[in-house]
């Protein structure tokens, strides 16, 4: 188990691993600090990133989610992301999606930005907000062994759950992209029709 | 220009069904409360409601991900509020989003961009500056505009808003 200033916490590595363990067909949304890795370890034609529009990874997915119940969503979201918009809690609690798997990296600062600690990051607890909003269930892990011991039970629970994963910062930052010019297009511009059709193929 | 009628909310509902309208995704507006009423009332198009706009527009990118044709129902000023997700969904994204903004307070004998309250009077010299086409439907001759803006925004990939020009009967 590893430790940080506050605390014992786990590696965003170890976290993403016990996930992609568990990998067969569900469409995963990723944000931020945890994108990266995610590719590298266990991207499939039913990943999609959010980059750029601040905390909507969750909704976006609650969104995937309605139109195809029969698609187990994961959201790979990070605590900053999450608190940019909070109020998105009870919206995906009242719509209640069954198979909706809602991990919060939990590492307490804005890791791309330079580490700066997010608002109540020594107080606040998202699993618990998630259950006052309305979530089936709300967990939180503060090492990596814990989690993966768990993760079979919850991913069979009727969601929407939420896990808030007590996570080192990577200190990674954000590799800013060469300016835009008139040929490029967003990345979510280019994979959200290859999720979309790989979906199709299996409606 | 004439003054901006009422459009009965059966009408405009019925035009959404014709439109293949399979979600409607909400922030409660109360200048389109009585088409909000009928739809839940209705329930034959699923009505999901989010707590901001920007939520709204993930979910119908997500639900458009998924196979499905949403609409969202949103206020001027919820336009104002999800400027970011519009852009960074919506335009950077490339998907075909359908607005309903409802005028709320709108002088309705004045153009929208003629009017004096400042959230009527930005709506559409925002959406210029976002280059997202907008149409406006003051009357039930306006009503085939519905399904030209989901035209549209198949046509260019992005987003196209129609704005409600009076509050819905």
């Amino acid at each position: 188990m590893s430790m940080s200033e506050s605390g014992p916490c786990m590696s965003l590595d170890a976290a993403l691993h016990a996930l992609a363990r568990r990998r067969r067909d569900q469409v995963v949304v990723a944000t931020m600090t945890a994108m990266a890795p995610w590719r590298k370890i266990a991207a499939t034609d039913r990943d999609i990133g959010c980059v750029g529009f601040m905390g909507g990874a969750s909704t976006l997915g609650l969104g995937i989610a309605l139109a195809r119940p029969d698609v187990p969503v994961w959201i790979i979201d990070g605590d900053g992301s999450l608190t940019m918009q909070l109020g998105s809690l009870m919206t995906i609690a009242n719509a209640a999606p069954r198979r909706f798997l809602h991990v919060v990296m939990r590492n307490g600062v804005y890791d791309t930005s330079g580490a700066q600690p997010i608002l109540g990051a020594g107080t606040v607890s998202f699993a618990a907000l998630a259950e006052a909003a309305g979530y089936a269930r709300g967990v939180r892990f503060e090492d990596a062994e814990s989690f993966d011991a768990a993760l079979d039970e919850l991913i069979e629970v009727d969601g929407p759950v939420l896990v808030e994963l007590i996570t080192q910062p990577t200190g990674a930052g954000y590799v800013t992209p060469p300016p835009a010019t008139s040929k490029s297009r967003h990345v979510l511009a280019m994979t959200w029709p290859v999720l979309r059709d790989a979906l199709r193929r299996e409606a | 220009m004439a003054t901006a009628q009422s459009i009965p909310a059966a009408t405009l509902y019925e035009a959404l069904r014709e439109a293949g309208v399979t979600d409607v995704v909400a922030v409660p507006d109360t200048h389109q409360r009585s088409l909000i009423d009928l739809l839940v009332k209705t329930g034959a198009i699923p009505f999901i409601q989010a707590a901001t706009e920007d939520e709204a527009i993930a979910i119908a990118a997500g639900l458009i991900i998924g196979g499905r044709r949403p609409v969202l129902q949103i206020q001027h000023a919820g336009l104002y509020a999800c400027v970011n997700n519009l852009r960074g969904i919506g335009i950077d994204g490339e998907f075909p989003l359908v607005l309903l903004v409802g005028l709320l307070g709108r002088d309705v004998a004045k153009p929208p961009r003629d009017n004096f309250d400042s959230m009527v009077r930005y709506a559409e010299p925002l959406l210029d500056a976002l280059e997202i086409p907008h149409v406006l439907l003051d009357g039930l001759g306006d009503i085939p505009r519905l399904a030209e803006a989901f035209r549209m925004a198949g046509e260019r990939s992005g987003p196209v808003a129609v704005l409600v020009g009076a509050a819905t009967a």
